[in-house]
């Protein structure tokens, strides 16, 4: 997976490692907390790991808890197993993420950060503790940051074993070594996070966001795609695509331009559907393709997320159907077990969806389909479990012929007197 | 019986005026309390299902929400991979068989304690004292151990548990939890299948049924005859092909979306024979 040259047009500022290093950090000291968020909410500028939360009241919200400590934290963990976009940011600017962090440090008051980051991203990690490492020895971090005397160490910390870890709360656990297991939020991080005490989490690709806005302005961020969201996203294009990659796209992007970015299709043959945002997503029939911006309300409004950023393209050759139960399988198999709905319900949905595949699924699928998906959704802790349902559901509305002819016209089957 | 208007409404008074001038049994806990010799804790039991099959799935809840830590257990998890007991760790031993046959009224087969796997802890407090007896660097803790030793021994964890002052239910909760952390000694190989979306689109569910069937084993086990352990890629490896399957760390590249199931099933015979 290799990063693409986006089309003419298209901002690309996430790759760009600040031509001055620290110049941002230096104009975040001299401003302060409230100058760095005030800035920081003039961009726009909202969390990419799913939330959405603006990050400079997020910032603020955590500086403003009391607390003995405050702690900012840089999530570079990506659950989506087919995912790279994280760590070609963390591999080619490193130095954008460090800085970003360590103004989320500087911000919230924190004097101890760290970078959560996969244990098999080596060369990542690597990258990000020689920045750290010549920072502290410049005294730009360390012991004296930027030669105030106040304290800031960031550490990478390499974490394996669980795909939950991406989930913010459960990163806390998993930092903190405890079982990995998400919390109910509210309370979020920025109240009780990491050890109990108020967190600032942000997903790399937003703090690498952070130094670039700081050095070029709010307004110059605030106008790029999306108004509701502004900014870049990292997405990575892959299935029958010419040009699978990683690429940085505007907010708002249409779904057909970021295909044409990718190449358009790799056979010729007509991509049927985008699976988008990884296993927890939805697949977007070609139809919508034009009339989809690549934004979290876009998306939304089609049954699918940003999610891990991946945008997979399928082509006739693949069964809508077994590849959503599939997908169901995986978050199934990856849920931690701490709710039960998600536990035995994900499990439930992954067999109601095998039996559309064998073709044995009885009348009352796929209603019982609709009502589990509601029922694990809304008992959802967290995301994993919130957007689970997601390939099967959009499978069914977009991709109902597929599904056989209890999903396609259920006037035809006959059903049973339950409602 | 003839239906007489009222009936219904005098016997069911009656049992609420005779209940109204009984002595009353609510006491006004905490101000009142009740007359109960001082070590009573009412009695705990292990409820069993129809099938006489305890119902237990040793979820661990109890025995962290238990505020004195008094309660412990033994016997095998619900992925039948080891005795799972906890409470105070000094205690223990001793406690073991009669604790069981007091709480639950039978004893627990406990097979940890049975195969006698005693290890040199040394290796153990070495790690400990690198990472300042820190419950806080628990990860980092049985990743060592798991360097170390190959995996981790129930003793190593016991020890962990004592030396850092994390419940012992804690320190198994957390090394049950991450897959790259395992229980089972002598397992030091790996077929490790990629469940990406891509992969999965190329074939990798076809793979991965033809695995399991042949080799009967679960993914994320370790094959009951041999040192193998059946497991899912956590992450596709930048630039490889997919259907991916990684074999003792190395990629394998001679298998395609067409070929899949068959390379699987070549691939269980080799392995079988």
């Amino acid at each position: 997976m290799k990063r693409l040259n986006a089309p003419k047009g298209w901002s690309q500022l996430l790759f760009t490692t600040p031509t001055e290093p620290w110049a941002a950090l230096r104009a975040a000291a001299a401003a302060g907390a409230a100058g760095t968020t005030a800035t920081l909410t003039a961009a726009g500028l909202r969390g990419r790991g799913g939330g959405g939360f603006l990050t400079g009241a997020k910032w603020q919200a955590t500086a403003a808890e009391p607390a003995s400590q405050h702690y900012a934290v840089a999530n570079g963990y990506e659950s989506d197993p087919a995912v790279f976009t994280n760590r070609l940011l963390m591999e080619e600017n490193p130095q954008g993420i460090v800085e970003g962090l360590a103004i989320a440090a500087l911000t919230v008051g924190a004097r101890e950060a760290f970078i959560a980051v996969r244990a098999e991203y080596t060369e990542a990690i690597k990258r990000l503790e020689a920045v750290i490492t010549n920072a502290e020895r410049d005294g730009i971090l360390g012991a004296t940051l930027l030669g105030t005397g106040r304290e800031l160490i960031i550490t990478v910390r390499p974490l394996q074993g669980s795909s939950m870890i991406g989930e913010e709360t459960v990163l806390m656990k998993a930092l903190a070594g405890k079982r990995g297991q998400p919390e109910q939020t509210p309370p979020y991080p920025s109240e009780v996070g990491y050890l109990g005490k108020p967190t600032a989490v942000n997903n790399v690709a937003t703090l690498a966001a952070v130094p670039w806005i700081l050095n070029n302005g709010a307004a110059a961020y605030a106008q790029i795609g999306d108004t509701a969201q502004p900014g870049t996203v990292l997405v990575q294009i892959s299935g029958s695509v010419a040009n699978p990659g990683v690429l940085e796209v505007p907010t708002g992007t249409l779904l057909n331009e970021i295909i044409a970015a990718a190449g358009g299709t790799a056979s010729g043959a007509a991509i049927k559907a985008l699976l988008v945002g990884g296993p927890t997503g939805g697949f977007i029939p070609a139809n919508l393709f034009g009339g989809t911006p690549y934004s979290g309300a876009g998306l939304k409004s089609v049954g699918a997320h940003i999610g891990s950023g991946a945008l997979l393209a399928l082509d006739n050759s693949v069964a809508i159907p077994e590849l959503a139960t599939m997908l169901t399988r995986w978050c199934a198999d990856e849920a931690c077990g701490k709710t039960i709905p998600c536990r035995i319900g994900t499990r439930r949905l992954a067999e109601i969806g095998q039996r559309f595949v064998d073709g044995l699924a009885g009348p009352d699928d796929a209603e019982r389909l609709q009502k589990l998906a509601a029922d694990v959704t809304d008992s959802a802790l967290c995301a994993h479990e919130a957007l689970a349902p997601s390939p099967l559901l959009t499978g069914v509305r977009y991709f109902a012929s597929e599904f056989g002819p209890a999903v396609a016209e259920p006037s035809a089957t006959p059903t049973s007197g339950r409602s | 019986m003839p239906r007489i208007p009222g009936a219904g409404l005098v016997s069911g008074m009656r049992l609420t005026l005779t209940r109204f001038f009984q002595p009353k049994r609510t006491v006004m806990y905490p101000e009142a309390k009740p007359d109960i010799a001082p070590r009573n804790r009412g009695r705990l039991e292990l409820v069993t299902d129809e099938h006489g099959t305890l119902k237990c799935e040793t979820c661990f809840q109890c025995a962290q929400a238990c505020p004195i830590e008094c309660i412990d257990m033994g016997g095998t998890d619900t992925k039948g991979r080891f005795a799972v007991h906890w409470g105070p760790a000094e205690q223990y031993a001793e406690r073991r068989e009669e604790s069981a046959m007091r709480r639950s009224g039978r004893t627990v087969s406990d097979a940890a304690a049975a195969t006698g796997a005693t290890i040199n802890t040394t290796k153990v407090d070495e790690i400990l004292e690198a990472h300042d007896y820190d419950p806080h660097h628990m990860l980092g803790i049985l990743e060592a151990i798991q360097g170390a030793y190959g995996y981790l021994p129930v003793d190593a964890l016991k020890r962990v548990s004592g030396a850092t002052g994390a419940w012992y239910a804690m320190v198994y909760g957390t090394a049950t939890f991450y897959k790259h952390l395992a229980f089972e000694p002598g397992v030091t190989r790996s077929i490790a299948v990629c469940r990406c979306a891509n992969c999965l689109v190329s074939g990798a569910g076809s793979v991965m049924g033809t695995l399991s069937y042949e080799f009967a084993t679960e993914f994320g086990r370790a094959i009951p005859w041999s040192n193998l352990r059946l497991e899912s890629l956590p992450s596709h490896l930048l630039g490889a092909p997919s259907p991916l399957v990684v074999i003792d760390g190395e990629p394998q590249r001679d298998l395609s979306a067409k070929n899949a199931a068959s390379w699987a099933a070549a691939l269980a015979g080799r392995y079988a024979a």
